[in-house]
């Protein structure tokens, strides 16, 4: 899910930076900072919308550099349990397949395939139903449903389920 | 009895005997049944009859025990050949001839049982063996005393008719009391012996009873299977024992313990462990061609103790065949048939004869030679003591396979009575999610309150019933849904954590975190967990992800650790190889630091992070793991086969986003370094380079550090361990072992602290310095000329900040910026708009045009530098080249990919960035350091001279104005001379004893001589003053002979 949240983060900035862009660089600093980073708590920063406000800046003894505290508005994403969520396809194996939504990855068991498909191993994998009617492989567009997440310090790692009602391959390249 | 007509020594013997002690059977029939026996004689038997038992091997054959046989204890003796049956009888003596009858027919397999400790029932199988040895022994005497048989059925009869009622009689604890040994009676001694030769040493002094007989005063030896090393011996003092072991060679040390009186029994009290066996409960079979087997009780027999089981049938259809119709079998003992399931028809075609059995349920089974099969399984009636039913863990092949015909997971649900057998203590906690799995209240789910003995009280989830209800333990299983994530914390796979994908009953399926790959577990085995591992990570010295080396030369990376062995993959390039090798197969670890080119000649080493763009793995990128032989091992985490190593060669490889990796970071600043150095004139200072990187993070760690733990910034230098010779600042003071970021790696590790050193000279320097660095601002956008000289230092000691704060991930994913044109990667790539507009930097005078090349050149040098590479656009670097800059020769350093001298190889720990904050300081800029320092090299040292491929030897004769040198060929200077540029040459490094001019720091033009050189710093002893001096090797160079 996306939300649109201000954050606050304090921002170093070196001496060299000092000037009339100051705010420009602090800014661009930011954005390169903290977008695509990832926090357990508020998932992925997508994208810095705003900036808030920023605070007087403390110089740094010895270094000169100084601190902002910087207040941004910025949209992130989390994944949450129970969340159904659209993916592309990137890697089928026997084990099941991984999606990606954005910067999720998302792995589906093939336990959590509805039983009628059948891995097909080859060239291109794939998981398909007996009368061949729908197929999942890599680059399929397909919307699951998440069960659990696990969140590190650098990414979120969930795994989905498409065994349930209006889930499943939504797009299908190769019918296309 | 034969003994009872002996001489009186058997008889005195036999009645001492006869004290040891097991309480727990009846003494008084014995004083009926044969007053010279005296008190306690049905113990003494017994225990005898154990010893016995555990003196001579089982090697009855089967013989059907009937209790004409005990006749022979009464009657044989008394027939002739007496005396020569002496030895034998005596022998036997030592065993209990009134052994409770037991008319179990035993099967062949149970014979193999020799348990020295027994249950303390009185029908005990194993007692039979020694009766049934003397029986055979005795058996001519027998048939001589037929026509006796009459009298000796009346006697039996007499016996032990009135012994077995005795048995039901309850025995009370007071009668118990009494056959306690007391004060009076003889004591225990215990004795020390051989390990081993318990046995052997009780036999011993049976011979020597035997041999000397009264003489021995000593009452009984007891030797214990499960005691080593020490046998008992029952006497009434402490000398007799003596006496008795005297001359023993299994018995040495004189030491002689006294059993205290209270402990008396438990040395001959034998556990009775009850075993539970229940229908359905997994055993394994303990004997036999099936010894080891899992197996499914599926009837027992309390009052005959045996129990019949299922098992996967270990057949040789064909031996069988041929034993059964009467042909030659070939006995191959080794050859144990694999387990497979019994298909009749295979049978048949053998001309096996199938019959058709129905057993006492009705059941149908297909009996073959006596041998019971129903649905491929092989029903087997055994006694109970060769199985056992303790600490069964059935992996899941085995229960797979004997889910095998058509079962559904009602087969799984009936080993849980087994698994529960082996629940730890405080399986339950509070908060754990249970389900009930028997009973009335069946896939109730709930959460446990509390937890009591053997009760869980749990809060049900379902409305509507009470608060809290009882449960047994018993009754209930642990519960996960899928998307919980968790650890397991016992079986196999303990320690692996991840996420539940799947429950089918009490298993679980788990997708782990680390190998990507399906797991199964008992619901029992895993607790809820947040935290991710791999489970083990190492066996002995080799962890995961380490690079060995294995027998057949050949190496590879560890990618999965297994219980005795490790998955490796082998460092084929292009094809990738996963082979499973033994911990004896490897042969050690691979731990060299060494860096490769890569396609485009571009330092690779490790952390780096490379593309691949050749072979099956093309596209594929990750930051360089190991190397090895030209091979790189690449860890892509978005690869999923063999835990996301990938092995290319580095030939196939390209360096990605200028190394942004640690090492090379340092790498690239080192032999750029190097390279600057060597010109006179690229000012920039190195400390900019080396600190480049950790710029930021070391303002936060000083942060850190300033906290005040006692450490904590300092500058150490690691003295021992892997990371000696490095230096580094201390970020955290851990008592013991101190975190170390190594200033040259930019790693931080943990090292003892012991094994640093804590007085390195150069901290003030540095930290000077790094401030001064902070403020440079002289270098900062001057509009003299000079300017433009900044622009590349100033760069490159900028763009590694946003490096190494940018994560991979981002780079890869995220970063819509991803740098393509040159002159966008220069700057902040991350706002491209403010620093290309910037009017300071607007290249707008022709004296900076020039350097308009050079800047990017400098950023080459760094970050951008795998851009380029990735780019493959040649003509950045000739444009570069052709720059008519007169610093260009050195400028570009293009050199961050040439090694410029092997000193300032990446891996070399001594760095010189880092080193004194003085010899930074020579490496100022001109305009800084060409005012008080003067250029780096300095006439009289010897150099290097490598020009138009050929290198010479000469010393520098003079400095000219233009920043060249002048310098006289000849390791005296004598030959030809030549001007060259500061890049052309190389100091010759000095070695021990050599004369050296310092080249920098505040002893800068001093003379001395090295005296000793110490991984990457010279010890040196000044000419002038003769204090001996630590410094770093770089700022030495040798003198040349005048």
């Amino acid at each position: 899910m996306f939300f649109h949240i201000v954050l606050e983060r304090n921002m170093q900035l070196h001496p060299r930076y000092f000037g009339r862009n100051l705010r420009e660089n602090l800014v661009s600093k930011l954005m390169k900072d903290v977008e695509g980073t990832c926090s357990g708590r508020h998932g992925f920063v997508v994208a810095v919308t705003g900036i808030e406000n920023i605070g007087k800046g403390l110089i740094r003894d010895g270094t000169g550099f100084v601190t902002f505290p910087v207040k941004y508005q910025c949209v992130v994403f989390r994944p949450f349990k129970g969340e159904i969520l659209e993916a592309v396809v990137t890697m089928v194996n026997k084990m099941g397949f991984f999606a990606e939504a954005g910067p999720v990855q998302i792995f589906v068991s093939n336990h959590l395939i509805p039983d009628d498909m059948e891995f097909q191993s080859g060239d291109m994998p794939n998981y398909t139903t007996s009368d061949g009617s729908v197929k999942i492989q890599k680059d399929s567009e397909v919307r699951l449903k998440i069960i659990g997440t696990r969140v590190d310090a650098t990414e979120i790692f969930c795994i989905g389920t498409i065994k349930d009602d209006f889930l499943g391959v939504i797009n299908d390249p190769a019918t296309v | 009895m034969s003994h009872r007509g002996m001489d009186d020594d058997d008889d005195e013997y036999e009645e001492e005997e006869e004290q040891v002690a097991d309480f727990d059977e009846e003494p008084e029939e014995e004083e009926e049944d044969d007053d010279r026996r005296g008190r306690g004689g049905s113990g003494g038997r017994g225990g005898r009859k154990r010893r016995r038992s555990g003196f001579i091997d089982d090697d009855a054959e089967e013989v059907d025990e009937d209790e004409d046989d005990d006749d022979d204890e009464d009657f044989d003796g008394r027939g002739g050949a007496r005396r020569r049956q002496y030895k034998k009888v005596s022998a036997s003596n030592f065993f209990d001839e009134e052994a409770v009858v037991d008319s179990d027919e035993e099967e062949e397999e149970e014979e193999g049982e020799d348990d020295f400790i027994v249950e303390g029932g009185a029908d005990l199988p194993e007692e039979d063996d020694g009766r049934r040895m003397r029986n055979s022994r005795m058996l001519p005497h027998h048939q001589e005393d037929h026509e006796d048989l009459e009298a000796v059925a009346r006697s039996i009869q007499e016996r032990y008719g009135r012994r077995l009622a005795e048995y039901d009689e309850e025995t009370t604890d007071v009668e118990q009391q009494a056959l306690l040994p007391s004060v009076r009676d003889p004591k225990l001694w215990m004795v020390k012996c051989a390990i081993g030769r318990e046995r052997e040493t009780a036999v011993c002094l049976m011979q020597k009873y035997i041999d000397r007989g009264s003489e021995l005063q000593i009452r009984s030896v007891i030797a214990l299977d499960h005691l080593k090393n020490y046998i008992y011996v029952e006497a009434d003092k402490e000398a007799h024992v003596r006496e008795a072991c005297k001359n023993l060679r299994n018995i040495f040390g004189q030491k002689i313990t006294l059993v205290p009186i209270r402990e008396m029994t438990d040395v001959l009290s034998v556990e009775s462990k009850a075993i539970d066996l229940a229908r359905d409960t997994w055993v394994r079979m303990k004997i036999g061609t099936y010894k080891g087997d899992l197996a499914k009780v599926v009837d027992v027999d309390n009052v005959r103790q045996r129990v019949t089981v299922k098992l996967i049938p270990r057949i040789d259809l064909q031996a069988l065949a041929n034993k059964l119709e009467g042909r030659e079998v070939v006995k191959k003992k080794a050859f144990v048939p694999p387990p497979r399931f019994m298909n009749v028809d295979e049978a048949r075609e053998l001309h096996i004869r199938v019959e058709h059995r129905r057993d006492a349920y009705g059941e149908r089974f297909d009996a073959i030679g006596g041998m019971m099969f129903k649905d491929g399984f092989l029903y087997k009636t055994v006694s109970i003591k060769s199985i056992s039913a303790q600490n069964i863990k059935p992996t899941f092949d085995e229960l797979e396979k004997f889910r095998k015909p058509g079962e559904s997971g009602d087969g799984d649900v009936a080993s849980l009575s087994t698994l529960f057998a082996n629940r730890k203590k405080g399986h339950f906690m509070k908060g754990d999610a249970v389900i009930v799995v028997k009973g009335d209240l069946k896939n109730l789910k709930g959460k446990v309150e509390k937890v009591d003995e053997d009760n869980v009280h749990i809060r049900p989830e379902m409305e509507g019933l009470p608060k809290t209800i009882a449960v047994n333990e018993k009754e209930l299983c642990k519960y996960f849904e899928p998307g919980n994530h968790v650890k397991v914390v016992s079986g196999a796979q303990e320690g692996a954590t991840g996420m539940v994908v799947k429950v089918e009953q009490h298993v679980l399926i788990l997708i782990s975190d680390t190998t990507k790959e399906h797991i199964r577990v008992f619901a029992d085995d895993v607790v809820e967990s947040s935290e991710v591992t791999t489970g083990v990570t190492r066996i002995g010295d080799y962890e995961l992800r380490d690079l060995v080396l294995l027998d057949n030369m050949s190496f590879g990376v560890i990618i999965r650790v297994e219980s005795e062995a490790f998955q490796v993959l082998k460092g084929i390039p292009d094809r990738p190889e996963a082979v499973l090798v033994k911990l004896r197969e490897i042969k050690c670890k691979i731990e060299k630091k060494i860096s490769v080119q890569d396609r485009f000649k571009n330092t690779v080493s490790s952390k780096d992070v490379v593309r691949i763009i050749d072979g099956p793995c093309k596209g594929k990128q990750g930051p360089v793991e190991h190397i090895y032989r030209g091979i790189l091992f690449i860890f892509d985490r978005h690869h999923l086969e063999h835990a996301g190593f990938i092995c290319a060669k580095a030939q196939s490889c390209v360096v990605v986003g200028g190394s942004r990796s640690n090492g090379d970071r340092n790498g690239n600043a080192y032999s750029r370094f190097a390279s600057l150095r060597n010109s006179s004139c690229i000012p920039p200072s190195p400390r900019r380079f080396s600190r480049g990187g950790p710029n930021d993070s070391g303002g936060r760690h000083r942060g850190r550090g300033g906290r005040g733990d006692g450490l904590a910034g300092t500058t150490v230098k690691v003295r021992q361990g892997p990371y000696k010779g490095y230096r580094g600042r201390v970020i955290e003071d851990k008592g013991s072992s101190v975190r170390v970021e190594l200033e040259s790696q930019m790693k931080v590790v943990t090292v003892d602290r012991n094994h640093i050193s804590d007085n390195v000279a150069v901290t003030p320097h540095r930290d000077t310095s790094r401030y001064g660095m902070g403020s440079e601002t002289p270098m900062h956008p001057s509009r003299t000329p000079l300017h433009p000289y900044m622009t590349p230092m100033r760069d490159p000691g900028a763009t590694p900040i946003h490096d190494g704060m940018r994560t991979p991930m981002r780079d890869r994913a995220w970063n819509p910026y991803t740098p393509m044109s040159p002159p966008r990667d220069n700057w902040e790539d991350g706002n491209p708009g403010s620093w290309g507009t910037s009017p300071q930097y607007q290249p707008g005078s022709p004296p900076s045009r020039p350097y308009e090349a050079p800047t990017p050149g400098a950023g080459w040098a760094n970050t951008p530098s795998g851009n380029y590479s990735e780019a493959g656009t040649p003509r950045d670097n000739s444009a570069y080249a052709n720059a008519p800059s007169p610093y260009l020769p050195s400028t570009p350093g293009g050199q961050p990919m040439t090694p410029s001298s092997a000193s300032y190889l990446p891996g070399t720990p001594g760095g010189q960035p880092m080193t004194p904050g003085t010899g930074g300081m020579d490496m100022m800029s001109p305009v800084l350091g060409g005012d008080h320092e003067g250029p780096w090299f300095m006439p009289d040292i010897l150099v290097n001279v490598h020009r138009a491929g050929d290198e010479s030897i000469g010393v520098i004769r003079e400095v000219l104005p233009d920043g060249s040198y002048k310098i006289g060929l000849g390791s005296s200077g004598n030959g030809e001379t030549i001007t060259a540029l500061p890049n052309e040459m190389e100091a010759v490094v000095p070695r021990k004893s050599d004369k050296i001019k310092i080249m920098g720091g505040a002893l800068r033009g001093a003379t001395g001589k090295l005296i000793g050189v110490d991984g990457t710093d010279g010890i040196v002893k000044v000419d002038d003053t003769l204090d001996v001096k630590i410094l770093d090797l770089v700022i030495l160079a040798k003198l040349a002979q005048p």
